[in-house]
């Protein structure tokens, strides 16, 4: 019952189940943006970007498991509790999103899948980008820098276009806007979950996740 | 108050009638009474006299939350609701409800710690509560819809993020007995606030936050947590669900039971749930920020989704006896998911119906002046025309939605008298259904004479016992009983290290005297004194009945729980050191204010009595409550908490020495001391 099955997805699943994005990309990065997915050294892969930026993939994901999910949202409060400066709490400003239907009970983890081809990093218009991989934990989840960002929410709007509920968010106290960086390798949802409904796996070549693989 | 931490700083008064809001600073208020029930209990003395009813335009309607609700903190999700009740009977007074769910959160974020709502509006509107707004909306497109219809309704405006808190028919028709619900189980049921909202012409009030409660101490809150999760999760420690759940580690609800077991019982909807190709399911479904998830959410093709726990998702075990081999049955929950929808308080529901059922055995009551297919009490043809009756007030539902021991009262001698069974608190300020005034239930039990204590004392039924009743439970259960075949002589060496450590004594477990032919009230006033004292913080950090005061660990060998968790919580949150034995303080000033109010309502020591009925009945070992030990034990506890032993009524030097100067001169402008 995972929502992403990390074991089926070869380099060639490729898929566009959604067509105004793959026309909007190929406008704006043409043909060669989506493909070009190469192969460097022991198997891990590095997605480059026409300006040559190269993003290599994400070390670890957080999988979710919606049929253990109880809907307690503790770790959209324990994201936000460890993760923002001055120990504000908040539903708005997680970077997992729990969408519940309260009368049916349908939970949804929404996760970041830390994409292989990571559309946010790509809209991230500072130079240099405040999205970022980030090399220093190993993990390389995509990051966003406080410093740097300016809080244009483009990387939100990139998003959107793929995923019905965008994954980063906007925190305006600080006009910034935030994501998730897997806890720089020790995820305290995965942590704090009390159901075992979410995991962190983590493959040392580099896991295809995400866009555009699901 | 921008760097407080825990409380948002802002309380939001309403006047319906006059269609405005005005902010007051919660630091009028808090830290001195904390939140939740402390915070409402200080509003509701300042803002209702005694001469106010119920249903007048000048009750207020407090939702208050506490400086926990919003964070990380476990089971954090709960409020309180409090105000004059319309349950309490037959003399009105000041009561309070707490309701789970993930309405508190949403309210914190939208910034405010509580709302105090007065007035009567014009037509019906609804409140619709965001990020620091608060604006009246007209609502005669959801008048007379259903609790579930109504929220749809409001989703579709204000988006599904929304939390509203809801009243359904019975509500607007004024029942004594209506429940405010949201989502789809959480209610504020007890007291009747719902007739409350349907006199001020309120249907709603929906809520949406997206700012932020600020936490102290972010990493001592965590590691908190973090213990507390070991403490009641299921899978503790262990993070991959096709490992098999820890050897021996028990669900530390009540001492043991398993998950979902206070939702449904054993019959056809659990057989049904267990089939995987059955189309129904059973999930686990929590409050916000809670590990425990002690209800789970029902689902099937034919019936009502949704939530429901305990008291709720039993009211009908009249089906039960009907229809023995089908057990806990689709109408049983069903039952339960009608009373939900037409806003009835179905605890109440749980007197009402055996009732009705002993009054038609005795002959006071027929098929035919009632309307109500009175022989077949469990059939879902019953119990759909009952609830409807009571929704609509029509027949004999108009006297009914009064109450059952309103109702009662007004049905001459002989029904009174059957009541009495079910309303355990005699005096002025009863209306409440017997909760756990006997171990294993009335009259087949044992006497414990803490429990008798506590319900003399209380002023609805007896929550305080939720917690009492969680370490008897637990005894039970480690030694392979349960609280329906409970016998008191094998816990009490179970008990014995539990009660030291959580009352001083071992003593204290020592239920009845040695030679086991009295009950043994020694240790009855301390006992109840701390267990008033913890259920009222825990109602004002505000965290869940269920999981705290943590006295009963199910897990370990002597079983002692650790009582000083909320209070370590209320540190790391708020960053104002709370020591336990400090916040014992508290509690007692807490509970010295709650008492004035009910003394400035008329409640005096004559109230605080049994009902007959339950001192002339011996338990199941021949034991009984005696008079003159009640007596003597109300007593202790009065002076315990420095409150006139004659008449029960708060010492003027008790309430200074509290530092509730204000109350103590309006207690003397009246005239009570």
């Amino acid at each position: 019952m995972y929502q992403i099955n990390i074991a089926k997805l070869t380099d060639k699943t490729v898929h566009f189940f959604w067509d105004p994005v793959t026309r909007r990309t190929f406008i704006k990065k043409g043909a060669a943006g989506l493909l070009s997915i190469v192969a460097v050294g022991g198997g891990s892969t590095i997605f480059a970007y026409p300006d040559g930026t190269k993003v290599a993939l994400a070390k670890g994901v957080i999988v979710a498991d919606q049929s253990l999910c109880s809907g307690c949202r503790i770790c959209e409060a324990v994201c936000c509790s460890r993760n923002m400066s001055e120990g504000r709490n908040s539903g708005a400003l997680s970077r997992i999103i729990l969408e519940k239907n309260y009368l049916s009970g349908d939970y949804e983890q929404n996760v970041c899948f830390q994409c292989s081809q990571p559309l946010c990093l790509d809209a991230c218009p500072t130079d240099p980008r405040a999205l970022h991989v980030d090399q220093k934990s190993g993990t390389y989840a995509r990051d966003i820098d406080p410093d740097l960002c300016i809080g244009c929410e483009q990387c939100i709007e990139a998003c959107e276009e793929v995923f019905k509920l965008p994954r980063p968010r906007y925190d305006p106290e600080y006009d910034v806007c935030i994501k998730c960086h897997l806890c720089h390798g020790d995820p305290q949802c995965v942590k704090f979950c009390p159901y075992g409904a979410l995991h962190y796996k983590t493959s040392e070549s580099g896991l295809k996740t995400g866009y555009p693989y699901i | 108050m921008a760097d407080t931490f825990g409380w948002v700083g802002k309380i939001l008064r309403v006047d319906l009638s006059e269609r405005k809001t005005d902010e007051v600073p919660t630091d009028n208020y808090a830290p001195q009474f904390l939140g939740g029930r402390g915070l409402g209990a200080k509003i509701y003395w300042e803002a209702v006299t005694p001469e106010v009813g119920v249903f007048d335009r000048r009750n207020v309607l407090i939702l208050a939350t506490g400086p926990l609700q919003g964070t990380l903190a476990p089971t954090s999700g709960r409020f309180m609701v409090l105000g004059k009740a319309p349950q309490t009977g037959p003399v009105e007074s000041y009561n309070r409800s707490g309701v789970g769910g993930h309405w508190a959160p949403e309210l914190k974020w939208a910034g405010f710690d509580a709302l105090a709502i007065q007035g009567k509006a014009e037509k019906p509107i609804y409140l619709w509560i965001h990020d620091g707004k608060a604006e009246f909306k007209d609502a005669s497109h959801l008048w007379g819809l259903d609790t579930y219809q109504t929220q749809t309704e409001i989703w579709k405006t204000h988006g599904n993020k929304s939390r509203a808190m809801v009243i359904g028919r019975a509500g607007e028709n004024l029942s004594r007995i209506a429940c405010i619900l949201t989502d789809s189980g959480d209610a504020s049921g007890q007291c009747g606030f719902g007739g409350v909202m349907g006199s001020k012409n309120l249907k709603a009030i929906v809520v949406r936050g997206t700012g932020s409660v600020r936490v102290a101490k972010p990493d001592k809150l965590a590691d908190i947590t973090r213990s507390i999760h070991h403490l009641f999760a299921r899978k503790p420690a262990s993070n991959d669900p096709f490992k098999p759940a820890q050897a021996g580690f028990k669900y530390n609800i009540w001492g043991g039971k398993p998950r979902g077991a206070l939702t449904l019982f054993y019959g056809e909807l659990l057989d049904l749930c267990n089939n995987p190709t059955s189309g129904y399911t059973q999930i686990p479904d929590g409050c916000y920020a809670c590990p425990i998830a002690c209800r789970t959410r029902v689902k099937g093709p034919d019936i009502t989704n949704g939530v429901a726990l305990c008291a709720q998702s039993f009211m009908y075990m009249e089906s039960l006896v009907l229809q023995p081999e089908k057990g806990y049955s689709k109408i049983t929950w069903q039952a339960a998911k009608l009373a939900d929808l037409y806003g009835i308080n179905a605890y109440d529901l749980m007197a009402i119906i055996p009732w009705l059922g002993d009054c038609y055995r005795e002959g006071v009551l027929t098929e035919k002046e009632t309307d109500l297919p009175l022989s077949k009490i469990g059939s879902w043809e019953f119990i759909e025309k009952l609830l409807r009756k009571i929704a609509y007030r029509e027949g004999i539902g108009d006297l009914l939605a009064e109450g059952g021991q309103r109702a009662a009262g007004k049905l001459g001698e002989k029904a009174q008298q059957l009541s009495e069974f079910y309303y355990p608190r005699g005096g002025k300020f009863g209306g409440y259904r017997e909760h756990w005034a006997f171990l294993g239930g009335f009259p087949s039990g044992f006497a414990i004479p803490q429990l008798a204590l506590m319900w003399v004392l209380d002023t609805r039924d007896v929550f305080t016992s939720h917690n009492f009743i969680s370490q008897i439970w637990g005894a039970a259960d480690t030694i392979v009983q349960n609280e329906n075949n409970a016998v008191p002589d094998d816990l009490i060496p179970i008990l014995k290290p539990v009660m030291k450590y959580a009352y001083g004594s071992e003593e204290a477990a020592e239920f009845f005297s040695r030679d086991r032919k009295k009950l043994n009230w020694k240790w009855a006033p301390q006992v109840v004194k701390r267990a008033h004292e913890r259920a009222i913080l825990k109602d004002s950090y505000v965290v869940c009945d269920i999981a705290f005061p943590y006295v009963f660990n199910a897990n370990s060998k002597d079983h002692v729980g650790d009582t000083s968790l909320e209070s370590q919580l209320f540190s790391a949150v708020t960053g104002h050191e709370l020591t336990e034995a400090a916040s014992y303080q508290k509690g007692d000033m807490l509970c010295t204010l709650e008492r004035a109010i009910a003394v400035r309502d008329g409640r005096t020591r004559k109230d605080d009595v049994l009902r007959d009925k339950y001192h002339e009945t011996a338990d199941a070992a021949d034991r009984k409550y005696e008079r003159a030990d009640l007596e003597k034990a109300k007593d202790q506890y009065y002076q315990l908490r420095g409150w006139d032993v004659a008449t029960g009524i708060p010492k003027r030097q008790t309430l200074e020495k509290h530092g509730l100067k204000d109350v103590a001169e309006e207690l003397q402008r009246r005239k009570i001391f």
